[in-house]
Parts: structure tokens; sequence; C-alpha cells
């Protein structure tokens, strides 16, 4: 069996598949399915500092090898995680990833500051498509980007800080340098990408939202490309994520740059996803007489 | 609940653009309550969500399911040949919880809504069931067996092709003074949903009155927040976790 602990930001992972943030909610349900202590981390659903009931319905669409989401950050809000949720997730030792989004920039510094050092990390949520008042517009502009991770930055004491980037932007690598710069301590990406998806006999999207994210299956090779492009622009740890269907795909996701991976649209498919994936890397790992997943990390030959 | 590779029995046409699907897993499903559903992969890869139908029958290691086509993933279930390996999770969602003391069960059901009203009526031998079910059109009817097990049957269509013309709630109306029901019980298009709520409150009825709701699903157990429905209180409910059955009077229709 290969090790598959990873260290990030001084985090110890027990393996790099991590759930992402939205389809895991705060890992009880899959808890029913299996022991979650097994997984490297949760990414936990994107809270903001009040509840919120989130977007109309359809929230959800698809299209081949992906899917469309708009579910409008539904969240029980901060408190009722810290009082509710937080507990559970400690007692199941999983690395607990506090995935967090606001409308203004004072909303990321307020859920900041009262999560700091309750939870492993923090991930901050800038490219959330589908919030109107906040999400989109701080996550696409590289000076908006600095501003929202220096302001959270300065709310953290004790907990590292992620910044999830969205693909939806002109360039990756100045994105990801202006969270650096903001004094982001790690990188997460893709967020989903913004799609349509259209019912024809009815002249309309499916989505109430219109809109969805885009993710799944059909992404992988787009995000693999700006991890890439990411982790080599910045001197920041980078969490991969898009399309991650399988071990393989968590490992070249590493294999281009990432520490870690985060696994999201595969639990739909697949309840018992993570699990499987992570067995599938050590399969792959073993096979290869690779002892060690951190020696597979930024091992990509370009031609 | 469990996630396993079912095998494909049979697909039988039904009504028009309606099939039975029977899927037998690897051991015996388990309880199962009338009005619990499971996800079902479409056995293509690139289609990534299950898609959710209520549960019809449930015995030994055979589960049934009844679906309308209605897109690609329902076309390839539909085309699903005997052997075909689906991935299946199941139980899900709550199902017709329904009390010891309620004896006389009113059924409404419409269209393809009546499929999760089946295992209620076959699951509770002790119980006595009055069932109005309205279709379309005779072409559209179907499992009229599975209602023929009620202690009254009432069959309505919306062109008369079938039984008077009229639609599921009228026909119980219309016939309420000469059953004494504990209980109503219903599923059908949000339309006839929301008929159902306007005329009980209209009426004065008081009888406790479950609906089972349908909605696009993701992950099915709880935990991606996308099927939800709008509580009478404002709150949000998940329809896959919290439902799909709910008192009629918590929702918003």
């Amino acid at each position: 069996m290969a090790n598959l602990g990873v260290k990030i930001c001084g985090v110890n992972f027990k393996n790099p598949v991590i759930a992402a943030s939205g389809t895991y909610g705060f890992g009880r349900e899959f808890d029913e399915i299996y022991d979650i202590s097994a997984i490297g981390g949760i990414s936990t659903k994107g809270m903001t500092n009040l509840p919120r009931v989130g977007n109309p319905v359809p929230r959800i669409a698809e299209a081949h090898g992906v899917i469309l989401n708009a579910v409008g950050l539904q969240n029980p809000g901060v408190e009722h995680f810290i009082k509710e949720d937080l507990p559970f997730l400690k007692e199941k030792g999983v690395a607990i990833i506090a995935n967090v989004a606001g409308s203004t920039l004072e909303d990321y510094g307020k859920i900041c500051a009262r999560l700091d050092g309750l939870v492993d990390m923090i991930e901050l949520n800038i490219s959330c498509p589908n919030v109107r008042a906040g999400g989109m517009a701080l996550g696409i502009k590289p000076e908006n980007i600095e501003e929202v991770t220096a302001l959270s930055k300065e709310n953290l004491k004790k907990t590292p800080l992620i910044v999830k980037l969205s693909p939806n932007v002109e360039s990756i690598p100045t994105n990801a340098k202006a969270a650096e710069k903001g004094g982001a301590d790690c990188i997460s990406l893709v967020n989903t990408f913004t799609g349509m998806v259209i019912d024809l006999e009815k002249r309309r999207p499916i989505i109430a939202n219109n809109t969805g994210g885009v993710s799944g299956a059909g992404i992988k090779p787009i995000a693999l490309r700006m991890v890439y492009e990411a982790s080599h622009a910045v001197k920041i740890p980078v969490i991969g994520m898009g399309g991650i269907m399988t071990g393989k795909d968590a490992l070249e996701f590493m294999m281009a740059g990432a520490k870690a991976v985060q696994v999201g649209t595969a639990n739909f498919a697949d309840v018992n996803a993570m699990p499987r994936i992570i067995r599938e890397m050590d399969e792959w790992l073993t096979s290869h007489g690779i002892a060690d997943v951190n020696d597979i990390i930024d091992t990509l030959k370009l031609n | 609940m469990k996630e396993v590779i079912s095998t494909v029995k049979e697909v039988v046409r039904i009504a028009d653009n309606v099939y039975s699907l029977t899927v037998a897993l690897p051991e015996p499903v388990g309880e199962v309550r009338g009005g619990q559903f499971l996800n079902i992969s479409t056995g293509d890869n690139s289609r990534l969500l299950k898609r959710p139908f209520g549960i019809v029958r449930a015995e030994g290691c055979d589960v049934t399911v009844c679906f309308q086509v209605k897109g690609e993933g329902t076309q390839a279930l539909a085309n699903a040949r005997k052997g075909d390996e689906l991935s299946v999770l199941l139980p899900l969602g709550n199902g017709f919880i329904l009390p010891e003391s309620a004896k006389n069960i009113v059924v409404i059901g419409g269209g393809v809504g009546i499929f999760p009203l089946v295992p209620v009526i076959s699951g509770n031998k002790d119980k006595k069931f009055y069932s109005y079910i309205g279709f379309r059109n005779r072409g559209c009817a179907c499992l009229l067996d599975e209602f023929g097990k009620s202690q009254k049957l009432t069959i309505v269509t919306d062109d008369g092709s079938m039984g008077e013309k009229d639609n599921a709630v009228n026909a119980y109306l219309k016939d309420r003074e000469n059953v004494k029901a504990d209980m109503i019980i219903a599923c059908g298009p949000p339309v006839m949903l929301r008929a159902l709520k306007a005329q009980l409150k209209e009426k004065g009825i008081t009888t406790p009155c479950l609906v089972s709701l349908e909605e696009r699903m993701g992950c099915g157990i709880g935990a991606c927040l996308v099927c939800v429905c709008a509580k009478s209180d404002g709150s949000r409910a998940r329809v896959c976790k919290d439902g799909p059955v709910f008192n009629i009077d918590e929702v918003e229709l």
C-alpha cells in the first residue's frame, strides 16, 4: 500500500481526496452510506453569515458528460454550522475546510473572523456564478480577488486560507497570482463553468436560474489545463478539481501540479465514488512501484 | 440505503410512452415502504445523473419501477435489454407513513403520478383503499389491476375515453359523502396537487392528506440541496430526503 498522506499549509490529510463544496453537504448523508472518516477532507457546503433559501427549482440539468447546477448558496448559516455540524465533523477526523461566501467584501471578513481557529482551512468561494449580488463580480477581476483575499486574510490569525478560483475569467495565471499577492495560503480550482441547457419544446432553459455551473467528466481537460497553469504561476499549493471520476483522473491532476484534489459531481454518479477513487489511486501507485503519492506531484513532462 | 449493480430482467411497455422496468439485485431488496423511490443509472456513463423513480414493486431480489419517456435518459432505460447492468441506489425517501389508526384511505392519483401509490395499496392489506385515478385518455391508462385491489376504484379520463370525463380530484369530491376517510394520499402533476389543496381548504375537509412530490434531483440522498420545495413556514425541504411525501398543509404547491 502506497502512502497517500499529504500535508498542505501544515494541515495533514490522510489522503489527497477532498469532497468538493456543495456536493457533499456537511458529510452526514454520505456517512449513512460509508464511514466518511475514509476521505481526506471535506469542503463544506458554501456558507454565509446568515441562512439563505437559495434559487427557485429546477436547480439541475444534464448534458453529455456534465451536469449544470444553480442551487444559489442555500445554507443554514455559519452559526448553525458551528453548533450542529462542526462537532460531528471533528469527531469524524477528516480535515475540515469551511467553504464561505458573501454578498459584500465585509461579509467575507466577518465570516472568516467567526471561523478562525475553529476549522482546519477556510476556502473562499469568490466564484459562485449564481448569486447576482456578489460571487461573480469578486472572482473575475484580479484586483477584486486580491482585495477580498487580503481582507479575509486580515481576519484570520490561525486558519490557513484557500482561494477558490473561477474558470470564467480572462487569465487563470493572473488571477492565481492576485490571490497569492493578497495573502492566500493555497488556491483551489476550478469552480464551475457557466452554461445553459435548453428544453427545445418549451423554448426555455431547464434551470430556473436560466444558467448554471457546468461540472463533471466533460470539463476535465479544461480544468487540467487550468490547474497546470495555476500551479506553475504561484508558489503556494494548489488543490485541483474538475471532472474527477476515477483514481487515474485524480493522479493526472496531481501530476499537473495539484497537491490534493476535490471530488464533486462524481458523488452523484456513484455515491461510493470517493472511497473508490482513493482505492484506485493506491492501486495505480502500487502497480507502478510508487511508494508515496507525493512523488507524483508536479511530475508532468511536457512535449 | 445501498448502491448495488442490478441486472435488467424485463422492460415492458404498459401504456403510451410508459414503461415498466424490472431489475434483479444481487441480494434481497429488504424492506421498502410504499412511496419510497430508487435512483437508477441509465447505463450510459455520459449521463452522470441517476433517474429517480417511485418503487412500484419490491419482491425478493426484484424491483419494478414504471416511468414515462421524457428525454434521452428515460429513452435509454426504455431501450434497456435483459441482462444489462444498471447501478441502483435504494430505498430513498420517507414514503407514505400511514398511522395504525387510519383504516380507510382515499387514494388520489393522476397520470404517471400513480406509480408510488401502488405499493401503498399492495403493502397494507389491513387497510381499505378507495382509489380515484385519472389519466389523459384510455391509451395512458395502466396498472389498473393493481388499483383493482382497492375496496373501490373510480377511473376517469380527461377526454372521457375511459370512465367519466373528469379529473381524479373531482371524482373523489363527488363521491366523498360515500367514503368515511381517515386519510387521503395523493400523487400526480403539480396542477392536480394544487387543485386538491385548494379544494380541501375550500370545502373545509380536515382529513389528513399526504402528497408525494416530484423534482429534478442531484444526489438523491439529501446532500446537494438541488431538489428542494418551499415549506409553508418559508423554509426549504429536500424532496429526496425530507420527502418525497409531505403533509399537504406543510408545503407550498
